[in-house]
């Protein structure tokens, strides 16, 4: 089984496309399309079993306690996604060789994400494992972020980048719920089982449902979340071409497809997908009418044609699965293709706004009639495959005529979604004899430019994907098993329908001819059309709904911000022995007077005063400290105090036997008190404003009931032993460990991973002050922003709690929480 | 702080005070009756690079301790880090000892005595720890093992007799690096705004004295 193997081949050439960009330029994007045409050639060389139904299966054990595997199952929808993911992907990687020049900014990334790209794509259509998908899908939304955002000099690629991160990340989130939700009441995350065996009447599906196609409807483009794909046209044009043509957007169909026969009877599932599909096919194709920019028409046609997808896969009856594969493929082709023509135009002459073309149909004829067969395919008319997807699609909601098409789906039902389709698909003919005329027509109120002809290999990409179109039209039966291996696992309709350019005269080819006309007039009168579309109000715009949600969580947490971040360290210090009191010390108290926690016996844990006279000493040095820091009024002298009590601590540590803590801690005072002392030189000699009056009297009596708390807790604490310490047992095992010192073997070997973790904290602290401080030097203003205080307490520092110096990172001189801080 | 270029400290005030005085020997004096400015500046060259303090002036006895302990205190942060298996010690309070010796430096040199006594950027030290901390949990995984899992070995070495090599010492080296990048990330970071600050105080720009005094009122 090939499928891993193939996988690790696209990360791999990712990575050896860095270096062979740059050494080579953009001829370094033939290599890119090697892992996808191999991949191509791999399905094919399977489609026969495939087709026959016995899917080719691969399992990656990964994480088999939680049952999250890297399973994966080529079945015959895979192998139709497979062929446009990696097949459409290895034309357009192609393209892309003569389409970037060599030595433009950022090229070396572009390649090597547009091939990872690729192979998470290809990850997404073949996995059969929930979670797997999951991760494939959250790769697709990060490397198409980065891909969107290529140009990150320019704002507005910026801006479209994080919209199609956050829209379609932020909606997988939900997803994630949502697949969690269906494997526990399956059983299982295997997508194969959970669709054979859908646990249809467990009472979370229906919510499961919604929030997967939630996802899906994100991915997908579907209104209202349809905004970010126009704006994601930023990106150059064979990405858009590959990602919002063939592989990403068509990310949400396939889950929905996929999903499909095991779902579409559970409500609100078919509810959901009719409304939103129709929706955004009409709102698709009506934008798209209007557009000037002939990237961005076909950006909404996309929408629009995603709608369609969505409708058909999601409805889930046989005739429409037979569609659903036959509009797949047919709008990879031409979308793809009609993109890449985009690219071409685009070029040549710098421009794709429909008002500045005019002519390029004699320069450039070859293009000129490869862009208008796969218009036509989008249109619907014959003898593409655009048309015959198109005459499966009206069958499938055709009432009357077969009664078991239409299977599961109410007469009125139906029909109401025949109309739509029908008006929806008048405007895609509307727009698609508009983008052929847009850029290739010659028009008289626009002057003719001279550009140069494309050289013969940019043009092949284009031409090679509309002939496509234009040979699965005249010979459907190659697509035909295809749709057939989909569809048997829908409930069968009384008459087997196949994909056919000739059906005899039915209804659909009707309905088919009335469309075409409908679209012709469309165009014909397009002025009038303008003139309405100008007319009709622009109601809700679902960018800006999308700015606007963004707008109010930045609002609300400013808001939040400023209220919990005052920048005064009295505070923040304040509120957290309050919260000591309140939640653990009331507690205490509480369970001092029920009872539950008895005072400890006079036979075992006595109070002694002390052990020997020097912790009299010890303990004296601590506390005369303790009250001249609280006493004294300039910064340094308090600075010395604390560190002299941070010594004495170190001394008891000593007098308990403890001496790798009294070591640490003797260094990490000495430390803090050298940093302390250059931050102090920024900082007022005497401690500004000090509380007075009630705040003083409030201070006093907080630190006062903390400190009474702790050492009450701690006494308590160390008499509450019920079981023996886990502590016990380190000491026969640390010669094994390799030492005899406990202290350091629990921090480097027993508990490892704590230390592990806490270094980490360490570094990410240390590298946070530095940019901190250095950003605050290079701004020069000092903001009332929070100073960069570190929390973290350093491995071996959680035993030297009690030193109230051991943040050995101190604010940043000079901000607002220092001025009153240091008390 | 204001008024730092313009009001000279007096003598015996609180050495928060003190910050802004540096001037190279044989500058102006600080004030009535005290000891003129550099005066306790070594003649011989003891640093390796043109000695400009952290603060203060410069002091031959600061300047020969440094040059006396710090290779000692770097041989003494070694064996704390070797020696932590059986005895005190360990990666931390290894890397603080050493820290402690590249602090020393710094106050008794500057800014950049600092930066020629380090081999790398502090970042290049915490990048390199961490490196090594997490080669040390993830190296046991290519031999079947669990994450961290420990080893030793014991060797006889002609000189040295029983020598024993333990896996864990891997790991404290890690904590070791990245204590002391952190360490010296902080200092050079202060280090850096300081001399900063007081180069624009010395250029005297408009902007840092508005700065200033309005720091100054808020204080």
């Amino acid at each position: 089984m090939l499928l891993p193997f193939l996988l690790a081949l696209h990360a791999a050439v990712a990575a050896l496309l860095v270096p062979l960009v740059r050494v080579l330029g953009s001829r370094a994007f033939v290599l890119a399309s090697v892992p996808p045409a191999t991949t191509a050639v791999w399905v094919l060389t399977h489609a026969p079993d495939i087709v026959a139904g016995r899917p080719v299966n691969t399992t990656i054990t990964w994480v088999p306690t939680l049952g999250i595997d890297l399973e994966f199952r080529v079945d015959a929808l895979t192998l139709a996604m497979v062929l446009l993911v990696s097949g459409v992907g290895a034309v357009i990687f192609g393209y892309c060789a003569k389409y970037f020049h060599s030595g433009e900014r950022g090229l070396p990334r572009l390649a090597a994400i547009l091939v990872l790209f690729s192979g998470a794509m290809l990850g997404v259509v073949s996995t059969d494992n929930l979670f797997a998908l999951f991760v494939f899908w959250e790769l697709t939304s990060i490397t198409s972020f980065l891909l969107i955002g290529n140009d990150d000099r320019k704002e507005q690629a910026r801006r479209a980048a994080v919209q199609a991160l956050v829209t379609t990340a932020g909606f997988g989130l939900p997803m994630l719920i949502g697949f969690i939700l269906l494997g526990q009441a399956g059983g299982t995350y295997r997508i194969s089982e959970l669709v054979a065996s859908p646990p249809v009447d467990a009472p979370l599906v229906p919510v499961a449902l919604v929030l997967v196609l939630v996802g899906a409807f994100a991915k997908s483009a579907q209104a209202p979340l349809h905004y970010w794909l126009p704006g994601a046209m930023i990106a150059p044009t064979p990405i858009s071409a590959y990602l919002h043509a063939a592989a990403m957007v068509k990310g949400g169909v396939y889950l929905v497809a996929r999903l499909a026969p095991g779902f579409a009877e559970v409500d609100p599932w078919r509810a959901l997908i009719l409304v939103v599909g129709l929706a955004t096919m009409v709102i698709g194709g009506w934008r798209a009418l209007r557009q000037d920019d002939l990237k961005l028409l076909l950006a909404y046609g996309t929408v629009s044609q995603l709608g369609f997808l969505t409708l058909i896969a999601g409805t889930g009856t046989q005739v429409a699965a037979i569609a659903t594969i036959g509009v797949l493929l047919a709008h990879g082709l031409f979308k793809s293709a009609l993109f890449l023509t985009v690219g071409v135009i685009d070029h040549q002459t710098g421009t794709r706004s429909i008002a500045a073309l005019s002519g390029l149909g004699r320069r450039m004829p070859v293009l000129a009639t490869a862009a208008t067969v796969a218009a036509a395919s989008m249109a619907g008319a014959p003898p593409l495959i655009g048309f015959v997807a198109k005459e499966a699609a009206l069958e499938a909601f055709l009432p009357g005529t077969n009664a078991d098409t239409t299977a599961g789906l109410p007469a009125g039902v139906a029909v109401a979604v025949l109309v739509g389709l029908v008006l929806a698909s008048v405007l895609t003919v509307g727009y698609s004899a508009r983008f052929a005329w847009g850029a290739f027509s010659t028009k008289t109120t626009v002057a003719e430019r001279r550009v140069p002809r494309p050289a013969a290999t940019f043009v092949a990409a284009p031409v090679a994907l509309a002939s496509l179109s234009l040979a699965l039209g005249v010979m459907p039966f190659v697509a035909d098993p295809v749709a057939q291996g989909y569809a048997t696992a829908f409930a069968p309709a009384a008459k087997p329908y196949h994909l056919a350019l000739w059906h005899g005269f039915t209804p659909a080819l009707g309905i088919s001819a009335l469309v075409l006309a409908g679209g012709a007039a469309l165009f014909h009168w397009r002025v009038l059309v303008a003139r309405a579309q100008q007319a009709v109000p622009r109601g809700f715009d679902a960018e800006r709904g999308y700015y606007a949600v963004v707008h109010a969580i930045y609002v609300v947490a400013l808001r939040v911000t400023r209220a919990l971040q005052s920048g005064s360290l009295p505070v923040y210090l304040g509120v957290i022995l309050a919260m000591l009191l309140a939640l653990p010390g009331a507690r205490l108290v509480a369970a001092l007077v029920s009872g539950d926690v008895a005072l400890p016996g006079a036979s075992e844990h006595e109070v002694r005063f002390w052990n020997t006279p020097l912790e009299v000493v010890v303990a004296l040095l601590i506390m005369v400290t303790a009250v001249a820091t609280v006493r004294e009024h300039r910064r340094f002298p308090a600075l010395i105090l604390v560190s002299a009590m941070g010594f004495g601590i170190a001394g008891l540590f000593v007098l308990y036997g403890a001496p790798d803590l009294a070591l640490t801690l003797v260094l990490v005072e000495t430390l803090t008190t050298i940093i302390l002392v250059f931050v102090l030189r920024r900082l007022p000699e005497t401690f500004g404003t000090r509380p007075n009056g009630w705040p003083k009297r409030l201070t006093v009596l907080l630190c006062a009931a903390t400190g009474t708390f702790i050492a009450l807790a701690l006494w308590l604490m160390a008499a509450a032993r019920t079981d023996p310490p886990v502590s016990r047992g380190y000491a026969p095992l640390a010669p094994d460990a390799g030492g005899h010192n406990l202290v350091n073997m629990i921090l480097a070997d027993f508990r490892a991973l704590d230390t592990f973790g806490e270094v980490v904290v360490l570094a990410t602290a240390a590298v946070a002050v530095a940019s901190l401080v250095l950003l605050n030097r290079r701004s020069r203003v000092v903001e009332a922003g929070p100073a960069p205080e570190d929390e973290d307490t350093p491995t071996t520092e959680d035993e030297a709690g009690p030193t109230p110096e051991d943040e050995d990172d101190t604010p940043a001189p000079g901000t607002p929480a220092e001025e009153e801080g240091q008390r | 702080m204001s008024t730092r270029d313009e009001d000279p400290t007096p003598p015996g005030d609180g050495a928060a005070r003190r910050r802004g005085d540096f001037t190279p020997p044989g500058g102006t004096t600080v004030g009535e009756g005290a000891p003129p400015e550099g005066w306790e500046a070594p003649r011989e060259r003891w640093l390796s690079t043109v000695v400009r303090p952290a603060f203060g002036p410069r002091s031959v006895l600061l300047e020969v301790v440094a040059r006396l302990l710090i290779p000692t205190i770097l041989v003494f942060s070694v064996f704390l880090l070797v020696s932590g298996h059986d005895k005190p010690g360990g990666g931390f309070a290894g890397g603080l000892v050493a820290s402690m010796a590249y602090v020393l430096r710094y106050v008794a040199g500057g800014r950049s005595e600092l930066a020629a006594g380090v081999p790398m950027r502090p970042d290049a030290l915490l990048a390199v720890g961490l490196l090594v901390a997490c080669g040390t949990a993830v190296v046991p995984l290519l031999f079947g093992g669990t994450v961290l899992e420990a080893a030793s070995v014991t060797v006889a070495l002609p000189i040295f007799g029983e020598v024993k090599f333990a896996s864990i010492l891997m790991f404290e080296t890690g904590v070791f690096l990245i204590v002391v990048g952190l360490v010296l990330s902080v200092v050079s970071a202060l280090g850096a705004r300081m001399e900063a600050e007081e180069a624009a105080a010395k250029a005297g720009s408009e902007r840092t004295r508005g700065l200033d005094r309005q720091k100054g009122e808020r204080r």
